[in-house]
């Protein structure tokens, strides 16, 4: 769960430290890629980790698309304003879905996924372990692309200073919109590959969006590698506390830990300065 | 015009309101009525918060629900009837506010929105997992109320009439607190805070005292509106009082109706409520669909809402007659 709790929130923390934009519309985003899975496997019979193909470039398409033509529009109106309508096109998405595919309880079992794999008398859901493998394959590929691309640059010169980016000729608001879409299509990737390991239902996005903010909260708003770290320790955290402290408070643990966090280090374990 | 007139105008419009059970029969109506006072209530809670202050808080259903569960539980177990109880309900919300503002309150901005949000989904993991005091999943049932006998007629809880004037009481005193709000020393310092928090300490205001005092007030508000609900649904759950989805609505009714306003509330509530009807007979479950469409139009198109516009309007209307009444030069 830690490498997709990551990718998760690498999304976020892009879009935040780009436009300094807290949306809360990206657990939803999730939820749809769960859908877009779901929905290819059952009716065209498409292997939902092959789907990746399809859905993150459509995601992509739609998050700079809800940028350019939403977002864009009520940047001017300050910090407060983009968190409110975020949260509007949140509940605009997950109330859409609920309207299309009833409220009902859904998943999506795959054939050769039903018997966990037994390395060293570990039983490891298939699922969960190609899950996890695709989401390092993807992390390790935004890596490079951050990292080695002028674009990858673009983005993180432009989160790290607007002004300065700006004076060195880099198009912020492409750059905003190219991130945008950027998250979009990883939580959308992470709700693919989640998928088949949970129950999909159409406001699944609320569950996802306040881990979402303990991942990037834990590693400190804006930084990736942050999130990275953070994704893994939430994950250890959960997996450890359902096993040590009761499994019912299993999610409350998460949110202590990020009401801590919040507290003691706004900026986070790995934190890259406060914002 | 300010002050007493519009006091005095408050008053004529409840004393009218107080009246319409007497000519209304139709309990649908009344209990769309009795659905607009809540919400406007519940409106008004967050826009002390949210509107005058700036705060923006995700996590009202929390305080919402501690009231709803407050008042059930004393009522249930302890046999305290409802109009101790609502009180009280309220009394607990705003005491379990201040320590969580004191602590809340050292984040700032989209982190303190954050931090409501996390308290909030932790409050209703409590409420499902506490069985011994909440029931867990189960909830609460009211199945009777207490008798009452007011100027020796006992009050029949099955009609709509006496939910009608508590809550319009309740909305009464919702929008009073946020008049007298606006107009005190402390409603000049939430300006302040939500103009510029660092100016506003700097010019010796004691920022976190202010806010905390403010969180109090809205968590009161949105306690006895909880206890209210309790009472006249008379089922709460988790999922019910305590739902991301209540708090989100809260913010709606401000955002729609007019943040910082004291009327905004019960515009955004009438919307919500006709509109939330409208939609819930045609599209079922799915109705917050037009609550997330409404919120991103008006902040699009209404950052002010729609009560601030209208206000605006007529007072440019207002300042023009009085132009045209007396021409200078």
């Amino acid at each position: 769960m830690g490498a997709l709790y990551a990718m998760i929130g690498i999304g976020l923390t892009i879009v935040f430290g780009v436009m300094r934009i807290i949306n809360l519309a990206h657990g939803e985003m999730v939820m749809l890629g769960m859908f877009a899975a779901y929905l290819g496997h059952k009716s065209l019979g498409i292997d939902p980790y092959l789907s990746l193909l399809l859905w993150v470039p459509v995601l992509f398409l739609a998050g700079v698309a809800v940028y350019r033509f939403l977002l864009a529009r009520v940047l001017s109106g300050g910090e407060l304003n983009t968190l409110l309508y975020t949260a509007g096109l949140s509940l605009l998405v997950a109330n859409a879905a609920l309207l299309l595919f009833s409220g009902d309880y859904r998943t999506l079992t795959l054939g050769y996924a039903v018997v966990p794999l037994r390395p060293f008398g570990i039983a490891i859901p298939v699922a969960l372990a190609i899950g996890f493998a695709l989401a390092v394959v993807i992390t390790t590929a935004l890596w490079l692309f951050l990292g080695r691309t002028d674009l990858g640059r673009a983005i993180r010169a432009t989160s790290q200073n607007r002004e300065a980016a700006l004076l060195m000729g880099i198009d912020a608001e492409r750059v905003a919109a190219l991130s945008f879409g950027l998250g979009t299509a990883l939580a959308g990737a992470a709700g693919v590959l989640l998928a088949p390991s949970l129950y999909l239902y159409p406001t699944v996005g609320e569950l996802v969006i306040v881990k979402a903010f303990v991942v990037v909260v834990l590693g400190g708003l804006g930084s990736i590698p942050g999130a990275i770290a953070g994704g893994l320790l939430l994950g250890t955290v959960e997996s450890l506390g359902a096993v040590y402290v009761s499994s019912t408070y299993k999610d409350g643990l998460g949110y202590v830990l990020f009401l801590l966090v919040l507290l003691y280090r706004p900026s986070g374990i790995f934190g890259v300065g406060r914002s | 015009m300010r002050g007493r007139g519009a006091l005095a105008a408050g008053f004529i419009a409840l004393a009218a309101a107080a009246a319409v059970p007497l000519v209304v029969r139709n309990s649908f109506a009344l209990h769309l009525c009795i659905l607009v006072f809540l919400w406007a209530t519940l409106g008004e809670a967050w826009n002390v918060l949210g509107g005058f202050a700036g705060q923006v808080s995700f996590g009202h259903a929390a305080l919402f629900g501690l009231g709803a569960y407050a008042t059930a539980i004393l009522y249930l177990r302890a046999e305290l009837a409802p109009w101790w109880g609502i009180p009280l309900g309220g009394i607990a919300a705003a005491v379990v506010s201040i320590p969580t503002g004191l602590v809340a309150f050292r984040l700032r901005g989209p982190y303190f929105s954050l931090a409501t949000l996390a308290v909030a989904e932790l409050t209703k993991l409590v409420a499902l997992n506490w069985e011994w005091a909440t029931n867990g999943p189960t909830g609460f049932l009211i199945t009777s109320l207490p008798t009452l006998h007011l100027f020796g007629i006992s009050v029949d809880w099955e009609a709509k009439a006496p939910f009608y004037l508590s809550a319009l009481a309740m909305m009464g005193l919702a929008m009073g607190t946020a008049a007298a709000l606006s107009n005190s020393r402390l409603g000049s310092f939430l300006l302040a805070i939500r103009e510029n928090e660092d100016a506003a300490e700097a010019v010796g205001i004691d920022t976190v005292r202010a806010k905390v005092l403010t969180l109090a007030l809205s968590g009161f508000l949105a306690g006895v509106s909880g206890g209210f609900y309790a009472f006249y649904f008379r089922y709460i759950d988790p999922d019910a009082v305590l739902n991301l989805g209540i708090s989100m609505e809260m913010v709606f009714i401000a955002v729609v109706g007019g943040l910082g306003t004291v009327l905004g509330p019960l515009v955004g509530a009438v919307f919500l409520t006709v509109v939330g009807e409208e939609v819930r007979e045609r599209f079922g479950a799915g109705h917050l669909v037009f609550y997330g469409l409404f919120m991103m139009l008006a902040i699009r198109f209404l950052p002010e809402g729609i009560w601030g516009r209208s206000r605006k309007l007529l007072a440019r209307l207002s300042a023009r007659e009085a132009r045209h009444a007396a021409p200078r030069g």
